[in-house]
């Protein structure tokens, strides 16, 4: 199969000028530009305001900033002197053409399934559909000693699984198009099956939760109470073309970064496609909410705060929430209900001392498209918390609570990681660092937090 | 000796114009203290009070006021703040807050026409500005951009237009599209330009049609002077709240070489810059102007031409109220939805005084509510004539240009407030230019009832005319330093590194709410202040 693309490009090539060379590529730019939001390229290789592909965002990580790449064709700043094979290699093996190893900052370990056809769709998109950038990207500047790039080597034999994949016989066509999608491009197991403790994935618990460190990830199995079996093929087509869902989902953080950016623009058959996988996945329980959820109803405070006696977390979501969500927390008129709403049901209650924080901005043009603001600059940690347990308790499970010092992490993104100190106080040894970069680099990949 | 601080630039006011040309001037590296008279608040605050307050109609109500830095407040009762020297009461409403009078407002943001710039050689009356339409152009855009402005393309015919709106108008209500569907072609109602939301922009919501535009947008879809103030913090601005400024002090020749304030406590600090810019509004600006008289300014600082304060322009406003033939309700979407256009220019002009008509789409349950219980209705009866009339009831009011007049003028009353300042005090009156606009107004307003099959009309009392806040005039721009206070670009044509950013500076008001074109004004001004004019 590779061959045949192979003999293709040189066949295209060779024709030259021939119409018919120019009709094929045009569509497989079309085809390749689709593929790349489907990939999302552009989330990290376009930065804030920049040119499409030209690189430059810095993105956070616990050991410093990953600069995303220039992937323009540019010859002097892109990758406009790579031929296919060497594209392939970086996109699906993480190699760059001078040899050396990229971060997996690079998701190259998911897009290791990519196929051939549609990594020369990619290579055929990348060198005529985009406009050359000759703007060189900042160097990614990591300290020692992450700063060695063969120290990916290791990682690379621990955890690239360089295999394409492979259709199962038993299963239809949408559901082997929803897997291919799910397990490369889409990549949802990256944030959504809990890891062991050397960071790898428990493919035992696929999709079951996570933790991203600040957002969680839920339990996107099949498990009727924990998960989404609730959920009917179309429902999880809805929600993942929308960032919406009847069942009390609204998509935050990373997922509706993935929705803005690539989900959202995706084909009807392909997310029919991919919510036939997902349907389909086993039910796990992964970690479980206490389900404390008898005293949930509806707000009841008008007296109270008209009468100066209500609660802490009553005034604060009279004054900043109520407007949207109603005074009793059923929302409407297209504004989401809190009562009931999933992520007062979460394990844990970083979503919504996230939402609070972060608030949600759908993309202009989604059905629902209403954004919430983010309260970050006008509550602090105390207050954030004091509503998020508030919600919590009248609302959703009552056995989750939050605590201010667990919203400080949030807002300065996670826990920070002890890992560069030890590294820089060169008290482990050699093998340890590498283990230790792995790990760092993992924790970075399931955070994917943009800098600021 | 007192406390001294120092800064490149330092902006007197935190309201949308100073905060944003602060904000600019921050950007291009300049060092910029910006210091207001008011505190800080926070919208959820402002949303408590609201809904807590008995006060309802009350805009100002749920702002706090201080005797330290007083603001006009009108109910229960007047506190006094601003002293009347007749004929006529001149009542404005403002706020002494960070952020400034623009927390409550309908964030109408309106530009010119380009004939409002030139009244006096166009049609005779008035004066004529010392720029063009086109000066200001390229800053209407940036000034659109910054407050995330939505409106219809269709306004460019009347506002030309090198840039689209940043965002598509809001969506209409029903009773905006029942009243311009009824009206066309006669009238043509437009959906107001405004700073309001229509899709999430620069992390803000879009506008949901919460009817609470005044006096506070509960969810930040409408802009307001708290996020200018706020984009200047993050722009590196040091904002100082509480901090009332009393006297500038100047050189031999006449240049500002410090400006002395009080904090709420009555110490006194002094601060010293390179660069002073006034932008505390249309009022509180002429009179810092005017309680820094000196020896070599006898009357006042900026004010050679005794024009500071003077040629105080608002738009009074008269109104119709009626039923019109079907439901309508009012009271779901923006407060103040759309407008007609077509009577803001035109040959009349030179006869009597343009304007534009509002329709006011305010939830009027509580006004029919009160009237029927006035005419003793009770029960059922009274159930059902409130709904009934609470879904029939349309108000249109005009926004009318008042010409500038120089005994229309701000002065330093004898009363002092609780840091010893001098209140503000007002000489106002109406000239027959206006009453003949509110004539011709008052007869579109009765063609529009009858094309709605209106019944129940109550107009207005005729002469009385209510009140838009619309503060401008007393810091008139022009080119002729004995008859103007600042020049083209806003510098006191008396003091070389002194500047106004206000809608003061406005030499006519126009048929238009002000603060788009004072914000597009103060961007122009903060250029000229970087060399780039």
């Amino acid at each position: 199969m590779k061959l045949s693309f192979l003999l293709s490009a040189l066949l295209t090539a060779g024709l030259g000028f021939a119409t018919t060379a120019f009709a094929q590529d045009d569509s497989l730019v079309a085809q390749g530009k689709y593929l790349a939001t489907a990939g999302d390229c552009a989330a990290c290789h376009t930065s804030d305001g920049g040119k499409p592909f030209a690189g430059g965002l810095a993105i956070a990580t616990p050991i410093g900033n990953i600069v995303a790449s220039n992937i323009t064709p540019s010859k002097t700043d892109g990758i406009g002197d790579y031929s296919e094979a060497e594209f392939a290699r970086a996109v699906r093996e993480g190699v760059r053409r001078d040899g050396a190893n990229l971060y997996p900052a690079m998701p190259y370990t998911a897009y290791a399934k990519i196929s051939d056809a549609d990594i020369h769709a990619l290579y055929t998109y990348l060198m005529q559909g985009v406009q050359p950038v000759d703007v060189a990207a900042p160097e990614t500047k990591l300290p020692f000693p992450f700063s060695i790039r063969a120290s990916m080597w290791g990682w690379n034999l621990l955890f690239l699984d360089d295999t394409r994949f492979t259709p199962d016989p038993a299963r239809d066509a949408a559901w082997n198009r929803g897997a291919y999608l799910a397990e490369g491009l889409e990549h949802c197991s990256t944030c959504h099956t809990p890891r062991n403790f050397l960071m790898a994935e428990k493919s035992g618990d696929a999709l079951s939760g996570a933790s991203l460190g600040t957002w969680y990830a839920p339990n996107i199995t099949s498990d009727p109470v924990h998960g989404i079996g609730g959920w009917s093929v179309d429902d999880i087509a809805t929600y993942l073309s929308t960032g919406r869902s009847d069942h009390g989902s609204e998509a935050g953080g990373p997922m509706l970064e993935a929705i803005n950016k690539s989900l959202s623009h995706l084909s009807p058959g392909d997310i029919h496609a991919l919510a036939t996988y997902i349907h389909s996945i086993a039910a796990k329980a992964g970690q479980v909410a206490p389900g404390d959820t008898a005293q949930a109803a509806p707000l009841d405070d008008d007296v109270a705060l008209m009468n100066g006696t209500a609660s802490a977390g009553a005034n604060l979501y009279a004054d900043h929430c109520s407007t949207c969500h109603q005074a009793g927390g059923e929302g409407g008129n297209g504004l989401p209900a809190l009562l009931g709403n999933a992520a007062l049901r979460r394990p844990v209650a970083d979503n919504v001392a996230m939402a609070i924080l972060e608030g949600l901005t759908p993309r202009d043009g989604l059905a629902n498209s209403q954004a919430m603001p983010g309260f970050g600059q006008v509550m602090d940690d105390s207050q954030v918390a004091t509503l998020t347990n508030y919600l919590f308790a009248k609302l959703g499970d009552a056995g989750v609570q939050i605590t201010p010092a667990r919203v400080a992490a949030l807002r300065a993104g996670g826990a920070p990681s002890p890992l560069l100190a030890l590294a820089r106080d060169g008290m482990i040894a050699a093998a340890v660092v590498v283990v230790l970069v792995i790990l760092a680099l993992l924790i970075w990949l399931l955070r994917r937090r943009r800098a600021a | 000796m007192p406390q001294t601080l120092s800064a490149d630039i330092v902006v007197v006011g935190s309201g949308v114009c100073g905060a944003l040309a602060a904000r600019k001037l921050a950007l291009a590296g300049a060092s910029v203290l910006m210091l207001e008279a008011g505190p800080r608040i926070t919208r959820d605050r402002i949303v408590h009070n609201f809904r807590t307050s008995p006060f309802k109609s009350d805009l100002s109500k749920p702002y706090p006021n201080s005797v330290f830095a007083p603001f006009p407040d009108y109910a229960p009762e007047n506190n006094g703040y601003l002293e009347q020297a007749g004929p006529y009461p001149y009542l404005p409403q403002y706020l002494r807050v960070v952020g400034g009078t623009s927390w409550h407002w309908a964030a109408q943001a309106w530009r010119f026409v380009p004939n409002d710039f030139r009244i006096k050689s166009k049609y005779g009356v008035g004066r004529d500005w010392p720029i063009s339409y086109d000066d200001l152009e390229p800053y209407y855009n940036e000034a659109e951009i910054l407050w995330g402005v939505s409106g219809p393309p269709e306004m460019a015919k009347y506002s030309p237009r090198s840039q689209p709106f940043p965002m598509a108008p809001v969506a209409k209500s029903w009773l905006e599209q029942r009243v311009t569907d009824r009206l066309a072609p006669q009238f043509e109602v437009l959906t107001n330009t405004c700073g309001r939301n229509s899709r999430s922009y620069d992390g803000r919501p879009a506008c949901c049609g919460n009817n609470n535009c005044m006096p506070i947008c509960p969810i930040d879809a409408q802009y307001t002077g708290g996020i200018s103030a706020q984009s200047a913090e993050q722009a590196g601005v040091k904002l100082i709240p509480q901090a009332v400024v009393y006297r500038l002090e100047h050189d031999a020749k006449g240049r500002i070489t410090a400006l002395n304030y009080y904090d709420w406590n009555k110490t006194s600090y002094r601060v010293i810059a390179k660069t002073f810019v006034l932008a505390a509004n249309a009022i509180e600006t002429p009179k810092i102007l005017l309680m820094s008289a000196s020896d070599k300014f006898a009357d006042g600082l900026a004010n050679s031409s005794g024009t500071v304060g003077r040629n105080l322009m608002d738009h009074p406003s008269n109104s119709l109220a009626f039923d019109v033939d079907e439901p309508i309700w009012p009271g779901r979407g923006p407060q103040s939805p759309s407008s007609i256009q077509q009577l803001r220019d035109g040959a009349f002009r030179s006869e009597h005084a343009p304007f534009r008509i509002d329709f006011s789409n305010s939830s009027q349950v509580a006004s029919v509510t009160a009237e029927a219980i006035a005419e003793g209705l009770t029960g059922k009866a009274l159930d059902s004539a409130i709904r009934d009339r609470a879904a029939r009831r349309l108000s249109i009011k005009n926004v009318l240009e008042q010409l500038p007049d120089p005994n229309n003028r701000v002065m330093l009353g004898e009363g002092r407030d609780a840091l010893g300042l001098p209140k503000p005090k007002f000489s106002y009156s109406f000239d027959d230019y206006v009453h003949r606009g509110m004539g011709a107004s008052t007869a579109a307003y009765e063609q529009i009832a009858q094309m709605l099959g209106g019944t129940n009309l109550k107009h207005s009392k005729p002469g009385q005319y209510s009140n838009n806040q619309h503060i401008c005039g007393t810091l008139s721009m022009g080119n002729d330093p004995t008859t103007s206070v600042t020049d083209s670009v806003g510098r006191a044509h008396d003091h070389e590194n002194l500047f106004m950013m206000s809608t003061g500076v406005m030499p006519t008001l126009a048929t238009c709410n002000s603060t788009l074109t004072a914000s597009a004004l103060s961007l122009r001004t903060a250029d000229a202040i970087l060399g780039k004019l």
